[in-house]
């Protein structure tokens, strides 16, 4: 940390030396003692206060931090003579980068940049608070100043980033990028490049402006030579010459590369393209997401006459053909896959015709068939298929499998592709029950036969046969899709949960695992199988959809507080380290990875999942402290009243969301978050294709953020509203606030109405309608918890508004209290009554309950816990004596009421819980075993399961070898049943905590009612 | 079936199901763009149709005079690509970068004494093992530090083993 003079900010350096020690070895007691005695000695040197702040930051005192740090700050400006080092300045940036007052760093470089205009260290350190800053402009003009200062290259490329990132993150224009181009020709003319990075952010500004020739040009001549790879050069040259519409000559580019890298099957799809003349894979369209990249089904029907078109067809089969005889190497697929891409291509022409893609698949078969990838290739190809020939393929392929004798593991692996094309073409569907039980059958067998295969595998590498479970587990789902059979279900986990057994690391069939407990409503096994995927960083932005939305309406509101957190501390970690790693992108001359990391940030900074946790996070919260009123009052100060995030709620509408999640390894059955098939009726449905689903999604994304973020302003408004209109009453004089807060909450719930898809009128009719028996629960459709919350808060704006509920009405005033009571009552009931129990059927109504107890009822718990504590006599003002007036002791009427039957619902719902937790665990896992035993019946669930049941007594361990035949001893299907019990119970009992808490909570309240 | 291109942020987005592998580490925001900034060159993904990440290698170059090496900090293979020869195509491009392009002595790389397999695929690519690195792995495991020599090692002095195992504080680079 020292200068090379031996001064460090002017201070000797063995004097800062044991406070920099004591700082890095985390002592920071002693550092502050030594920054003490150093002080006494220097009590006006700038960095002995920044190093003093520093201390302070760390040992968690920022408000003292903050005014040492302007301290030093001040000195720094008052005192010319001082030194303006960048060591101080730079120990000054961190301590106020990490208060997050960025403003103030860069007024400190700025300061010092104007007294010494001529110290590049001092500037670059600007550029870095720009940088840290996103302000592009700025970074722009100071490194124009360093190029200016010292002449190099480097700063002019800092300079023409600078100028790009206004182009493609802030408003900059068409002519910035000439400026841009003015300012590297004038350097290259004098000075040339050095740089690889340099040249192709010069290339990319010329594309940029569809200037194709001028780039080619540079690239062919002197400067492409600092592109060291052939073939990075050749691709540059190919896109350039395929954007400017040369596809003759990038078709020829293309067909260098492929004889180079012949196994490339993007450059073979350029390839092919150009020779189409098919420019849509260069055009700059909505479909250039790039994590969700358009499927390639989607190119463009070649506009060219039938003569040429057959010739370049012949042309690119020609040279296919070649590069099959020159590639001697038995894993290049490319140029075979290559003939069906031609194929298909024929076809949307309306030249070829399905055999011949046929034809190209057996082919590709029997060269790949037996590879893992082989369905994942040809999925595509498959699609363009009718069904009728997609039977007729199949066929064909079960028969090419009996005719073939080769190695066991090719056999396996071409079988194991059989049944997966079954699943890609939608085959299992349409197969009778029996059927589709006998192939589940024979999966499970074929697993059990190629055991022995893996013998001497090391237990880190993958099994042969692997994939088999998984498609079983997919056929026995279908199967309980079809049946409702419980069994079917029980016997699919049965399968992965043995599959695991044997070997504890496949993520697939955890993956599997963990939606199949979901749906059964075990999630804290779900979760126990989400925790071992080991799921961190950046995988929480791309996975964790496996498990937040079921999180976010379970009881397990511990688990789900650590998953919120972790992705937003994640997440908010990167953007505040951002910048620093986009600046030693700059100071290595990365250039192209400057622009890709500020894009990146501000492409997860707009994803919807961040958006969501950060509305779902308070919310939680809320939920946590939803019964003590006071504790509520604590987490809603926090948030400001929750009035940014009716901002955000305001702003979503015009917000460009990112969806950063991997939808790949989703089961067929849930293919995105808002989906599960198995909730509906059977329709026919056995495997999902992974089409790019964002704009299904985007607006039901945005509807959701959009009302979840009214509601904490919602409670904090139904709060103020119960307490004002109770004030109003029983203090003299009415209070201003109570009428604001009634016209903002009107507002609200207008809006909150009209997501709904009413008028706020209309709205209220329909919530009577339920409430008085005229209108079913229907009515509420699927947005039952939203109508709810809405008649809940409905009561609340009431309790406190003079205006009528409906043009005729007179439910004014003390309102609409009953009706809310009936309605969580009434509903709340129904759903006890509907759930069931897990053992005998999926609990998918169980999460309806717990949003019904945590939130409505909750926030209805809350309104009631502000009129009682505005009633009660508080301690500086007495209430005089005298009759309560007749208005509020008809409200005490209202609340003693609601007390006693939210109360008593709430226990019905604990008591409903106990009668499960405390059914005998023997008898429950008797239960969930015997419905996988129906030995005697030729149809019905386990039979898969008794085939893996009759393996066990026969183990051969010569055959399978010692791991797997130990392993396999330890399988026990009894533990499984165990497992799925005391998971259920696990999960209730935490219910029942909430629910006891609520109970203890109303029991309160009764109390302290009954003393006024 | 494949495209080596370099690897981008966007992939990370991208690579979960490689990731999900029990030894491929998913490492910390800062760890991959340190690397994506500073050492573009040695950090490539392969692509397959579809857009699919099949796998991917990290590296970088580092060390002076005669220990200027590449280093290889990841590779893997996502369980549906392999056994189709990927890692050895990854490995042979980070090779060739380090020999051709930054004129490195040789290549290095970690892996935990017990990843049998691993150790046999890079000892059939030409890595031999250099020494052992007592509870490389989070104080737990060994490591195994093994080693190529490139063309500017002719005598390939970079890969005569060692003969004693050293401690990770004994290790010239992280």
């Amino acid at each position: 940390m020292a200068s090379k003079f031996g001064l460090a900010g002017g201070i000797p350096e063995r004097r800062v030396r044991p406070i920099w020690d004591a700082i890095d070895s985390r002592q920071f007691k002693n550092a502050l003692k030594h920054s003490t005695s150093l002080l006494a000695k220097c009590p006006n040197s700038p960095y002995a206060l920044a190093l003093k702040s520093l201390i302070l930051e760390r040992m968690g005192k920022s408000d003292e931090a903050l005014s040492v740090c302007l301290n030093a700050k001040e000195l720094l400006y008052k005192n010319d003579s001082l030194l303006m080092d960048d060591l101080t300045l730079s120990t000054l940036q961190i301590v106020f980068q990490r208060l997050d007052r960025l403003d103030l760093a860069t007024g400190c470089y700025e300061y010092a940049c104007s007294k010494f205009p001529s110290n590049l260290e001092l500037i670059m350190g600007l550029f870095n608070c720009y940088v840290r800053e996103y302000s592009f402009v700025k970074q722009q003009q100071t490194a124009i100043k360093m190029y200016k200062l010292v002449g190099e290259e480097r700063f002019l490329l800092w300079a023409v980033c600078s100028i790009q990132l206004q182009v493609f993150c802030g408003n900059g224009g068409e002519k910035l990028a000439m400026l841009a181009e003015g300012l590297l020709k004038k350097h290259v003319a004098s000075h040339s490049l050095h740089e690889p990075e340099a040249l192709m952010v010069y290339i990319s500004i010329l594309e940029q402006q569809e200037k194709y020739g001028d780039a080619l040009e540079i690239l062919s001549g002197q400067l492409g030579s600092l592109l060291m790879i052939e073939v990075d050069k050749l691709r540059i040259q190919g896109r350039l010459l395929a954007r400017s519409g040369d596809y003759a000559t990038s078709a020829n580019i293309y067909q260098k590369i492929l004889e180079l890298c012949p196994d490339d099957w993007e450059c073979f799809l350029h390839y092919l393209g150009c020779l189409l003349e098919d420019g849509s894979s260069w055009s700059n369209g909505a479909n250039n997401d790039p994590i969700n990249p358009p499927k390639p089904v989607d190119c463009k029907v070649s506009q060219l006459a039938d003569e040429v078109f057959h010739s370049r067809i012949s042309t690119s089969l020609a040279f296919v053909k070649k590069l099959q005889a020159d590639t001697s190497n038995d894993f290049i697929r490319c140029p075979y896959l290559a003939t069906l891409e031609i194929e298909r291509r024929k076809r949307l022409h309306g030249k070829g015709n399905d055999d011949d893609i046929v034809e190209a698949l057996m082919l590709y078969f029997l060269k790949f068939g037996h590879s893992a990838s082989f369905s994942s290739d040809v999925e595509a190809f498959l699609q363009v298929l009718t069904p009728d020939k997609k039977t007729e393929f199949l066929a064909k392929l079960i028969k090419t499998l009996d005719s073939s004798a080769t190695a066991p593991t090719k056999v396996l692996g071409q079988s194991i592709t059989i049944f997966k094309i079954q699943e890609l073409t939608g085959n299992m569907y349409k197969l009778p029950v029996l059927e589709l039980e006998g192939c589940a059958v024979q999966m499970v067998e074929m697993y059990c036969k190629s055991l022995p295969l893996s013998k001497d595998l090391d237990p880190q590498e993958s099994m042969h046969g692997e994939e088999l479970l998984s498609m079983v587990c997919n056929v026995l789902v279908q199967l309980f899709w079809r049946t409702r059979h419980l069994g079917y279900f029980i016997e699919a986990i049965m399968v992965l949960e043995f599959g695991l057994t044997i070997r504890r690391y496949i993520w697939q069939y955890k993956i599997l695992l963990l939606h199949l407990y979901s749906h059964l409503g075990a999630i804290s096994l779900a979760y126990e199988w989400y925790k071992s995927l080991d799921v961190k960083n950046i995988l929480m932005e791309t996975v964790s959809h496996h498990i937040l939305p079921q999180m976010l309406v379970s009881p397990l509101w511990g688990d789900l507080n650590n998953l919120l957190k972790d992705y937003l501390r994640f997440m908010d970690d990167h953007f505040r380290e951002s910048a620093d790693l986009t600046f030693l992108a700059y100071r290595h001359r990365n250039y192209s990875k400057v622009i890709e990391f500020v894009q990146f940030k501000e492409r997860l900074q707009r994803s919807n999942q961040y958006l969501f946790a950060r509305v779902e996070t308070p919310i939680l919260q809320l939920k946590q402290k939803a019964d003590n009123i006071e504790e509520e009052e604590g987490v809603l100060e926090n948030l400001n009243g929750g009035v940014h995030f009716v901002e955000l709620s305001n702003e979503i509408g015009s917000k460009t969301l990112t969806f950063n999640e991997d939808f790949q390894s989703r089961p067929w059955w849930t293919p995105t978050t808002e989906k599960n098939y198995l909730l509906g009726p059977f329709e026919g449905v056995s495997y999902c294709p992974k089409e790019n689903l964002t704009k299904v999604r985007e607006e039901n994304v945005r509807g959701v953020i959009e009302k979840k973020s009214l509601l904490p302003r919602m409670i904090y408004l139904s709060i103020h509203s119960a307490s004002a209109s109770l004030k109003e009453s029983v203090e003299e004089n009415g209070s201003i606030s109570g009428s604001k807060i009634s016209s903002e909450f009107k507002f609200l719930l207008e809006r909150h109405a009209k997501m709904l898809g009413f008028s706020l009128s209309d709205a209220v009719e329909v919530v009577m309608g339920v409430s008085s028996g005229v209108k079913s629960f229907e009515a509420f459709g699927s947005d039952e918890i939203d109508w709810i919350n809405f008649a809940v808060f409905l009561n609340a704006w009431n309790l406190n508004s003079h205006e009528p509920l409906q043009p005729n009405g007179d439910q004014c005033g003390r309102g609409i209290w009953r009706l809310v009571d009936t309605l969580l009552v009434k509903y709340i009931s129904e759903k006890i009554k509907s759930v069931e129990s897990l053992i005998c059927s999926p609990r998918v109504d169980l999460p309806i309950l717990v949003q019904l107890v945590t939130e409505p009822l909750a926030w209805h718990g809350l309104v009631i816990q502000s009129c009682v504590r505005s009633s009660l006599p508080s301690g500086k003002k007495k209430k005089k004596g005298g009759p309560v007036d007749q208005h509020s002791s008809l409200v005490f009427n209202d609340i003693r009421d609601s007390i006693h039957s939210l109360c008593d619902i709430v226990k019905e719902v604990a008591t409903w819980i106990r009668g499960q937790i405390d059914r005998p665990e023997d008898e429950s896992v008797e239960i969930i075993l015997s419905s996988l035993r129906k030995k005697e019946q030729d149809e019905g669930p386990g039979r898969v399961f008794h085939v893996l049941e009759s393996l066990i007594p026969s183990i051969n361990e010569a055959e399978l070898g010692d791991r797997i035949s130990q392993e396999l001893k330890t399988w026990s299907p009894l533990d499984v049943a165990r497992k799925i019990v005391t998971g259920d119970s696990t999960l209730l009992s935490q219910f029942l905590n909430i629910c006891e808490s609520k109970i203890k909570s109303f029991q309160a309240l009764n109390q302290q009612i009954a003393q006024i | 079936m494949t495209t080596i291109r370099r690897f981008s942020c966007n992939d990370l987005l991208r690579f979960a199901s490689v990731n999900f592998d029990h030894l491929t580490e998913t490492f910390n925001m800062s760890f991959y763009m340190t690397y994506l900034a500073r050492w573009p060159d040695y950090f490539h993904v392969a692509e397959g149709p579809g857009n699919k990440v099949m796998g991917y290698i990290m590296g970088k170059v580092e060390g002076q005079g005669e220990s200027w090496h590449g280093h290889v900090t990841a590779v893997t293979v996502a369980s549906e690509y392999r056994r189709q020869q990927l890692a050895k195509k990854l490995m042979n491009l980070l090779e060739e970068i380090s020999d051709k392009i930054d004129k490195a002595y040789f290549v290095d790389l970690f892996v935990r004494a017990s990843n049998t397999p691993a150790i046999k695929m890079y000892e059939k690519l030409g890595y031999v093992i250099y020494r052992r690195v007592l509870r490389y792995y989070s104080g737990e495991e060994d490591g195994l530090d093994m080693r190529k020599a490139l063309s500017r090692d002719v005598g390939k002095k970079s890969i005569i083993p060692l003969k004693r195992p050293v401690t990770p504080d004994e290790l010239e680079y992280d």
